[in-house]
C-alpha cells in the first residue's frame, strides 16, 4: 500500500464531541441503560459466592478474617496497647475490602466482556459502573460484623455519628468509581495494568493509616511539613480518617480532609470519563 | 422507498501497533522499530451500497475479507475510520449467536441481559420472554447455567433472541446452519417471516445456497472492498469461480474494486435516519 492510501481523508473523520457534550452524553447512556446496570449488578451478585461453599457469608467472614490477621500481628507480636484494636482497624479493613475488590472488579470488567462488546454496540460505560455498585453491597453486608462488634464487644464507642457512615461512603463511591473507570479502559490496551494494580493497592494500604492512626506518624510529619502534606493528599487518609472518627472516636468526619477527597474524587472521575470515552471506540478493535 | 442501509464510501482501518501489544514492553518495542512494517491495515475500504426495506443482502467472500467488520460497523459496533453510515431503525446483531451469553448464568438470566445489553425496554422484554423460550425449545434447561449447554442449544438461544426482538435491520453471521434439521426449517421460517414484513436483513455467510434462496441482491467483498455486486446468483457464480481457482493453487486476477456500488444514494436525503456514532 503507497502512502497515499495510508491516510485518512481527512473530510469523512467524525468530529469528536467537546469535554461537556461527553459528560453530559454519559450521564444520559447511564441513565437510558440503568436497567443493564442492575442486571450486570445482579449477575455478578448472583456469580459471587456461587461456587463457594459458604456462599454469600464469605461477605461478612472475609472482612473478619482479614481483621484477625492484623490483630494477630499488630496487637499480638507487635504488642500495640491501643484500646479497641480490632474496631481501630477494622474501620479501616471495611471500606479498604469494598475499594480494593471494587477496583479489581472495575480492572477486568471490559476485557472480561468482551464478546458482548464485539457484538452489540452499548455504552460500555455501564461495565466499571456497575462493578463498582456492586462492591456496595458487599460493604453493606460488612457493616453487620462491624455493628455486631460495636453492640456486643465495644459498646463504649457506639454513638449517634454511625449514621453518617453513607456520607463518607458516598465520598468513597466517587473515589472508587473514578478510578475503576479510568484503569477499566486502561486494560484493554496494557494487560500490565491488573499485575501493577495488586502491588500498587497493597503499597497504597499501608501508606494510608489503616493500621496505624495519624497520631503515630505525627513524630515524621511534625518534622517534614512535606510529608504530611503529602500524607494528607492521600485520599485514603481523609477516608479513613472519616470512618474512624464516626465509628472509634465517636466524633465528627475530619471534614477538610473529606473535602479535598471530594475535590480529588470529583476530579479523577472527570478525567477517567474522558479518557474512557476517548478510548471507547477503540475497544471493539483492540480486544 | 426510503434506504435501510446506506454505506457510503465506508473505511475501517485497524491500527496494528495497538492491536498486537498487549503489555508495555510491547510498546517500547514497537516504538523502537517505529519504521518497520505497516502501521495500520484496512479491513474494509471505498465501500458504499444501500439497502432498501424488505431488501436482504449477502455479503460473501473469502476469508478475510472484512464480511464480519462490516456487519460490526452496521451494528454501530465499530465506528468508521472514514466515510458515513445511516441505519434506520432498531437493528438487533447477534453476531455469532451465543458468543456473547455469560456462561455463569441461566438461560432466561441471559435473555434477560442479552435483551438489556441490546438496549430493550424492560417491558417490552418481559412480554418477549416467553416467546423467546418457546422458540429456542431448550426445555427445563432455560434454568440451567449457559455452561451446561450444548452448542446447538446455545445457537438456538442465540437465534430466538436475535430474532425475536421484531429488529428493523437484522444482522446475521454465519448462522443458518445451526441446530438440527427440525430448527433448521423453523430458523428459515422465522427469517423468511422477517423478510416479508419489509424488513432488512444483512447476511454474511459461506453457504453459498443461502444468497441464491433468500437473498435479492449480494455483494462479494475482497480484501476489504466491494469487487462484485448485484443479482446473487450472478455474484455467488462469481465468488465460487474465483474460490475455485483459489483452491487450484492459482491466484485470481484481482477484480477492480466497485468505488460506486451505491452511489445514487450520495444526494439523497433521508429523513429520520439514525447516524450511527
Amino acid at each position: 500500500m503507497s502512502a497515499a492510501t495510508e491516510a485518512v481523508r481527512p473530510a469523512y473523520r467524525p468530529d469528536r464531541p467537546g469535554p461537556v457534550t461527553t459528560i453530559r452524553q454519559t450521564i444520559a447512556d447511564v441513565v437510558s441503560r440503568r436497567r443493564l446496570i442492575l442486571y450486570l449488578v445482579r449477575a455478578d451478585l448472583k456469580k459471587h459466592g456461587a461456587d463457594t461453599l459458604l456462599g454469600n457469608v464469605w461477605w461478612v467472614l472475609d472482612p473478619l478474617l482479614t481483621m484477625l490477621v492484623y490483630v494477630v500481628l499488630v496487637a499480638v507480636i507487635l504488642r500495640s496497647t491501643r484500646e479497641a484494636y480490632p474496631l481501630f482497624i477494622f474501620c479501616a479493613i471495611l471500606p479498604w475490602k469494598w475499594f480494593s475488590s471494587a477496583v479489581g472488579a472495575a480492572t477486568i470488567c471490559v476485557v472480561s466482556r468482551e464478546r458482548i462488546i464485539k457484538q452489540v454496540a452499548f455504552p460500555k460505560i455501564v461495565l466499571p459502573l456497575s462493578a463498582c455498585v456492586g462492591g456496595i453491597v458487599s460493604f453493606i453486608f460488612g457493616l453487620i460484623p462491624l455493628f455486631a462488634m460495636l453492640v456486643l464487644l465495644f459498646p463504649n464507642h457506639l454513638t449517634p455519628w454511625v449514621l453518617l457512615i453513607p456520607v463518607v461512603a458516598a465520598v468513597q463511591f466517587l473515589l472508587t468509581l473514578g478510578i475503576g473507570i479510568l484503569l477499566s479502559g486502561l486494560t484493554v490496551f496494557y494487560r500490565d495494568v491488573g499485575l501493577l494494580m495488586t502491588h500498587a493497592l497493597r503499597l497504597w494500604f499501608y501508606v494510608s493509616p489503616a493500621l496505624y492512626g495519624t497520631d503515630q506518624i505525627q513524630s515524621l510529619t511534625a518534622k517534614n511539613p512535606e510529608l504530611a502534606r503529602l500524607f494528607n493528599l492521600n485520599p485514603f487518609t481523609g477516608l479513613f480518617e472519616s470512618y474512624r472518627n464516626l465509628i472509634y472516636y465517636g466524633q465528627a468526619p475530619t471534614w477538610d480532609l473529606l473535602g479535598i477527597v471530594v475535590v480529588e474524587s470529583l476530579v479523577i472521575l472527570v478525567v477517567g470519563v474522558l479518557v474512557f470515552r476517548r478510548i471507547e471506540p477503540a475497544f471493539a478493535k483492540v480486544l | 422507498m426510503t434506504a435501510a442501509i446506506d454505506v457510503r464510501s465506508l473505511g475501517i482501518r485497524y491500527n496494528l501497533r495497538l492491536t498486537r501489544k498487549n503489555t508495555v514492553r510491547e510498546t517500547f518495542k514497537n516504538l523502537a522499530r517505529r519504521r518497520n512494517g505497516p502501521a495500520h491495515f484496512w479491513a474494509l475500504r471505498d465501500v458504499s451500497f444501500r439497502i432498501d426495506h424488505g431488501e436482504s443482502l449477502a455479503v460473501i467472500g473469502p476469508n478475510g475479507a472484512g464480511k464480519s467488520t462490516l456487519l460490526q460497523v452496521l451494528a454501530g459496533i465499530l465506528e468508521p475510520t472514514e466515510g458515513r453510515i445511516e441505519v434506520l431503525g432498531r437493528i438487533s446483531s447477534l453476531l455469532t449467536l451465543g458468543a456473547g451469553f455469560d456462561t455463569d448464568l441461566s438461560g432466561r438470566d441471559n435473555i434477560r441481559l442479552a435483551g438489556a445489553f441490546m438496549g430493550m425496554e424492560h417491558t417490552d422484554m418481559l412480554r418477549r420472554l416467553p416467546g423467546i423460550i418457546d422458540f429456542a425449545d431448550i426445555g427445563q434447561f432455560i434454568d440451567a447455567p449457559i455452561k451446561t449447554y450444548s452448542t446447538g442449544m446455545n445457537a438456538r438461544l442465540g437465534f430466538s433472541i436475535a430474532t425475536a426482538v421484531e429488529p428493523d435491520v437484522l444482522l446475521l453471521d454465519e448462522v443458518l446452519g445451526t441446530g438440527d434439521a427440525t430448527f433448521r426449517s423453523k430458523s428459515q421460517q422465522r427469517v423468511e417471516e422477517l423478510m416479508r414484513s419489509a424488513r432488512a436483513i444483512v447476511l454474511v455467510t459461506h453457504d453459498m445456497t443461502w444468497p441464491v434462496e433468500f437473498c435479492n441482491r449480494a455483494i462479494l467483498l475482497e480484501k476489504g472492498q466491494i469487487v462484485a455486486a448485484g443479482d446473487p446468483s450472478e455474484v455467488v457464480r462469481v465468488h465460487e469461480e474465483r474460490s475455485g481457482q483459489r483452491r487450484a493453487g492459482q491466484q485470481p486476477d484481482p477484480l477492480p474494486p466497485l468505488y460506486d456500488a451505491g452511489l445514487p444514494a450520495l444526494s439523497s436525503h433521508i429523513p429520520g435516519a439514525v447516524r450511527l456514532r
